[in-house]
């Protein structure tokens, strides 16, 4: 009886090897530990043993019993582990197939370069502010220092509504309507939208966005103009950019000044963006002119103030590259799409 | 102002090369537009002597020419002209050469002979007899001074000089002109510069004898100088002259009339030449027109004149229009034998508004509307005299006409010069502050730190410190601005309610995958038609621009739609598959028309959205996300806007107003934009948003205990809105009622006609203890009945 439960042992130890399936390891189960199973079999067959027979090989078919168990356990461990595998494996993705997306709007970029500005400017302490759209010849011109039939009044060509109203040609009329609200010390931009009577091309529209930017406070210079606008600069095109003043002429202030700021394609290297010169042309600014400030009831000799406008369009073309001005009104989808 | 560099160069020294100056201008505040080089055009053309012409034995039309061409060497030259002759110097274009009509000759075989070049006529040159005599004959320009052959052509031509083009800001008129730069010039290089003195002789006589002059309006004219030449002579000018005038864009005429637009070039004074004869009663009289009077200009132009006017008029008729152009009758003429000149000062504002009044727009117009020197006339004067002098134009008569108002005194100005470091926040010195200034001709002294300045009449412009800091800053060098930090202390900038509302909107848009879109402002004055509108509809009062573009963009819009709907109509033409879109920006609604004050501007918001998984129940559901995010409870209406489907639209109200309207656009109106497929518009009334507050978040504690839904189907007439269902069984819950959500909604088969079916679930919780069966069985058999008072017939 020994003898065959060991053989039944080594049988089951050498059959155990070729099963692979969870069906075969239950047919495996049946046949050495079922009812109808091999050791059941024996077992049965303890009653022609002796007394003192009996525990010794109830012992020792007890352990074949726990022997094959473990076996079983095993294998099935095995199996399930390796049937998990194959199962991954057939699942395995083809992950070039594109992600499935749920649509997120955007902004518009004029709005996403407005946004930057206005997140440099707000940290410098400028507070954001608006202005109307229709406004008056007083408002637009005269207050800035461009009296009726001034010759500075060619540099922009105005829509009119009626005689004394029109669309904004500049920001700059909110200058003077927050001078006339707020007394210094002040720091403000206001964004807006602003209207030239310019054909469309690829470079001109009628309608286009400029931010004004004003500060009046005691003991303002043409040095804290510069140093605002590098600051400014620096957010905008990277801290290795560089921002010269030119000469130049606005009516409502008084020393004027073009402003360039050095290439950010080539460096200042010059390139085709730059036109060789190696310098871009941003914006326009300047110190208030005295009659300005006067004018709008600001002591011109206790305070001084610099005031600059920035086109929003040119600064959103320059920065996504867009070749031409039109596309920013035409809202393509797939052109608001890219930013 | 285009000059000519070599001109520049007669008055002042400029030892830079042309790109020097130009970049040293630049940065003084003198932009420039264009250097044009005038030896780029022409490369490679000689003077060239015929040594011997020998006929061509394959051709009886052509002629080898053997060239000196200031070579060891002849140059054999083939050519087809027949005016050439033994001993002509001609112009040769040699091997490799261009011409400045583009061509580009080189050596070649003309019939079977070999010719290194072409000889060349005044065309090919492009030149014309006011170019070089002779230029304008059919054949070969035979060149009439003697050159050494070999010598460049553009030496002969005077192409060797630039032509640069400044941009002159509208505060610096006295730079209008030759001289005005030419003092730049002299303060940006640090050279001399050296304006010509006039000099000439009269001949005896006495002006008021010919001729007497009445200024009626010294406020339009301050300043009238008369002088009289007699014996003309009418003639071409010669070639300086001529090159001078043309280099600055103007055509040459005749000697006089050359004469005053050469000095108005040089000094910025308009001059104006009156043939005496026509001077009726010898009369120059300066005076406002009379409303209707009429005068035909030089450029054979009738215009009809209004008494604002000026005019210089003789005892009868207007002569001129004062600053802008002279009159056909008493133009220069190739027989007029007496010459009335005139150098005069005219308001600017008074020439700007006549010019702009009758579209006529001069060389003359545009210097006397930005403004001229009061002084200058009298230098202009003389200078036009002096040439009349030198070039033996005629004999000049005694006596100057002067009539004037009184000069202005010379004005002085006194500035801390502290001020002007304060303000620009450097350090110059003083003494350096005087240099510069008396540099630029503003005669400056130092008195401790006050500088004292008298300002020249040509700088008007210059009116107190600031202006003076400009003059200073410009020549010291702009790149003395350092940048520093201003004073003060530092708080982040605060952003208007209405700009935190609007970014909060357009979040949310974007999270709903909307694309903010941007549109001009104003429409066509059709536009408006498309959206069928009611006659009387206010939208309908839009303020016109006086002065459109075109009728595309000719009124400020009363609404969004118009734009959005192109908008859409662009991307659906495209081919874009489906998009939503929104625009924040506003309607310009007038208080009355005509205008007489500004109109509102009311801040609006326009969504537009189309595509296979739009309707309008995605267009409802953006609606609710973007009025809930306010504190806000909107309740949906029908509503009747003619541009929408009028079964497929509704307006979202809260306290009695529409925020928004919203729906399906009517298909007559979206066929008015070529649009076959559904869209959807919503126009939202910002201005009400911005006036409620952002729903502030608060913390709800999370249920505790579990909830029950319960689903209610029902059969009830089609008429009876789904949301009165909701509503009511919202209602009958309770507080213990957490959500009611509509879950179907089927007409058709199986229902009875005029009937439909509804599925609503109820999900009831309560924050004190789970629910038991017998409240769940109260709740619910409440909800069942009130829904049965509606007429519903429930489904067990």
């Amino acid at each position: 009886m020994k003898t065959k439960l060991e053989a039944i042992k080594n049988a089951a130890m050498e059959e155990i090897k070729t099963i692979n399936t969870p069906a075969a390891m239950e047919e495996f189960r049946v046949k050495y530990l079922g009812k109808k199973g091999e050791l059941t079999a024996i077992l049965k067959m303890m009653g022609s043993l002796t007394p003192e027979e009996r525990p010794i090989m109830g012992q020792l078919a007890n352990e074949v019993r726990s022997a094959i168990d473990a076996l079983i356990t095993e294998k099935s461990a095995d199996i399930k582990n390796a049937e998990k595998i194959k199962k991954m494996k057939e699942e395995t993705l083809d992950i070039t197939l594109p992600g499935v997306k749920k649509e997120i709007g955007k902004l518009h970029p004029i709005n996403t370069v407005l946004d930057d500005m206005i997140d440099i400017f707000q940290s410098m302490g400028f507070d954001v502010v608006d202005g109307p759209e229709v406004e008056t010849d007083r408002y637009n011109f005269e207050l800035l220092n461009v009296p009726a039939d001034h010759p500075a009044r060619d540099m922009q060509d105005t829509f009119y509504l009626a005689e004394n109203l029109l669309l904004r040609t500049q920001t700059s009329a909110t200058q003077i309507r927050t001078m006339e609200q707020r007394k210094p010390p002040i720091r403000m931009i206001c964004p807006g939208r602003v209207f030239r009577a310019d054909e469309v091309d690829a470079t001109h529209s009628p309608v286009f966005h400029q931010v004004e930017g004003l500060v009046v406070d005691e003991g303002i210079t043409m040095c804290d103009l510069k140093g605002v606008l590098e600051q400014f600069a620096h957010e905008i095109y990277g801290p290795e950019t560089k921002v010269k003043f030119r000469p130049s002429f606005f009516p409502f202030t008084e020393p004027s000044v073009e402003v360039d700021v050095s290439c950010s394609e080539c460096g200042g290297k010059g390139c085709r963006v730059c036109k060789g010169s190696g310098w871009i042309e941003i914006l326009g600014a300047g110190m208030v002119h005295p009659k300005v400030l006067a004018g709008c009831g600001i002591d011109p000799e206790k305070y001084s103030g610099f005031a600059f406008g920035i086109g929003l369009d040119r600064l959103t073309t320059t920065r996504y590259k867009i070749s031409d001005i039109r596309l920013l009104f035409e809202n393509d989808k797939r052109f608001l799409k890219q930013f | 102002m285009k000059i000519s560099l070599e001109q520049l160069k007669y008055y002042v020294d400029i030892p830079v090369d042309v790109n020097t100056l130009c970049d040293k201008m630049v940065m003084a505040g003198f932009e420039v537009e264009e250097i044009i080089n005038l030896a780029d055009t022409m490369q490679n053309v000689v003077a060239a002597k015929i040594l011997k012409i020998t006929p061509h034995e394959n051709s009886d039309h052509l002629q080898i020419c053997q060239m000196d061409v200031g070579a060891a060497e002849p140059v054999q030259i083939v050519t087809g002209a027949d005016n050439v002759f033994e001993g002509a110097l001609v112009p040769a274009a040699l091997h490799d050469s261009h011409l400045p009509n583009g061509m580009h000759i080189k050596k070649g075989k003309l019939r079977g002979v070999e010719s290194n070049g072409m000889l060349c006529s005044g065309e090919e040159l492009c030149l014309t007899d006011a170019d070089y005599e002779g230029a304008g004959v059919n054949g070969i320009l035979i060149l009439k001074d003697e050159h050494p052959a070999g010598t460049d052509m553009r030496e002969i031509l005077h192409l060797n000089d630039y032509i640069i083009d400044f941009k002159i800001t509208a505060n610096r008129p006295d730079c209008n002109c030759v001289l005005g730069v030419a003092r730049e010039v002299g303060v940006v290089l640090g050279t001399q510069f050296k304006a010509p003195v006039p000099k000439f002789e009269t001949c005896g006589g006495d002006i008021n004898d010919y001729i007497s002059v009445d200024v009626k309006n010294y406020d339009l004219c301050p300043r009238y100088i008369g002088r009289f030449v007699k014996n003309l002579k009418i003639k071409e000018s010669p070639d300086w002259l001529k090159r001078c005038i043309k280099a600055s864009g103007m055509r040459p005429i005749n000697n006089i009339v050359d004469i005053t637009n050469f000095v108005m070039l040089e000094t910025g004074q308009p001059m104006h030449a009156f043939d005496y004869r026509d001077i009726k009663g010898g009369k120059i009289i300066v005076r406002n027109a009379t409303d209707g009077e009429k005068i035909t200009t030089l450029d054979e132009k009738e215009h009809t004149l209004s008494s604002e006017m000026l005019v210089i008029a003789d005892a009868e008729n207007p002569s001129c229009l004062a600053g802008i152009m002279g009159g056909l009758n008493s133009e220069i003429k190739p027989d007029t034998a007496d010459l009335f000149l005139e150098s005069a000062k005219f308001k600017r504002d008074n020439v700007r508004r006549t010019g702009r009044t009758l579209g006529v727009r001069t060389e003359s117009s545009g210097r006397f509307e930005r403004g001229t020197d009061i002084m200058n006339t009298e230098y202009a004067m003389n200078r036009a005299l002096q040439l009349i002098y030198d070039l033996d134009a005629g004999d000049i008569i005694d006596g100057t006409i002067d009539k004037n108002a009184g000069l202005p005194d010379e004005r002085v100005l006194t500035v801390d010069a502290n001020r002007i470091n304060a303000l620009l926040g450097v350090q110059i010195p003083f003494e350096t502050m005087v240099t510069i200034l008396n540099s630029l001709t503003i005669e400056t002294v130092l008195n401790g730190d006050t500088l004292t300045c008298k300002i020249p009449s040509h700088r008007d412009d210059i009116e107190g410190m600031a202006d003076l800091a400009e003059e200073v800053m410009r020549i010291y060098g702009y790149d003395h601005i350092v940048g520093t930090a201003m004073k003060g202390s530092v708080v982040r900038g605060k952003l208007l309610p209405e700009r935190i509302k609007a970014n909060a909107i357009k979040k949310l848009m974007n999270a709903l995958g909307a694309y903010e879109i941007t549109t001009y402002s104003f429409i066509s004055s059709k536009a408006i038609d498309t959206l069928n509108l009611a006659e009387n509809d206010e939208r309908r009062n839009a303020i016109r621009l006086i002065n459109p573009l075109g009728d595309e963009y000719s009124v400020m819009r009363t609404q969004l739609i118009t734009s959005m709907l192109t908008v859409l109509s662009t991307n659906i033409n495209r081919k874009n598959a489906g998009a939503r879109f929104f625009e924040i920006s506003k309607r310009f609604v007038p208080k009355s028309l005509p205008l007489t004050e500004q109109p509102l501007e009311i801040p609006t918001m326009s969504i537009g959205i189309y595509g296979s998984d739009e309707d309008f129940f995605t267009l409802k559901g953006i609606i609710e996300e973007l009025v809930s995010s306010f504190d806000m409870k909107p309740a949906f209406e029908r509503s009747s806007e003619p541009y929408l489907h009028p079964g497929r639209q509704a307006a979202a109200m809260a306290n009695g107003e529409a925020v928004a309207v919203f729906g399906e656009v009517h298909p007559d109106v979206a066929a008015n934009y070529a649009i076959n497929d559904k869209v959807y518009v919503a126009e939202i009334r910002l201005d009400l948003l911005y006036s409620a507050e952002i729903s502030q978040k608060i913390y709800k504690a999370l249920p505790k205990f579990p909830a029950v839904t319960r689903d209610f189907a029902m059969l009830c007439d089609k008429e009876i809105l789904v949301g009165t269902l909701c509503d009511t069984a919202e209602k009958a819950a309770g507080k213990l009622c957490e959500e009611v959500k509509l879950f179907d909604v089927y007409e058709g088969a199986q229902i009875p006609e005029g009937k439909k079916s509804v599925a609503i679930s109820v999900t009831l919780r309560s924050s004190e203890a789970t629910l038991t069966d017998s409240e769940i069985e109260t709740v619910s058999n409440k909800i069942i009945s009130k829904l049965e008072a509606l007429g519903a017939e429930l489904r067990k």
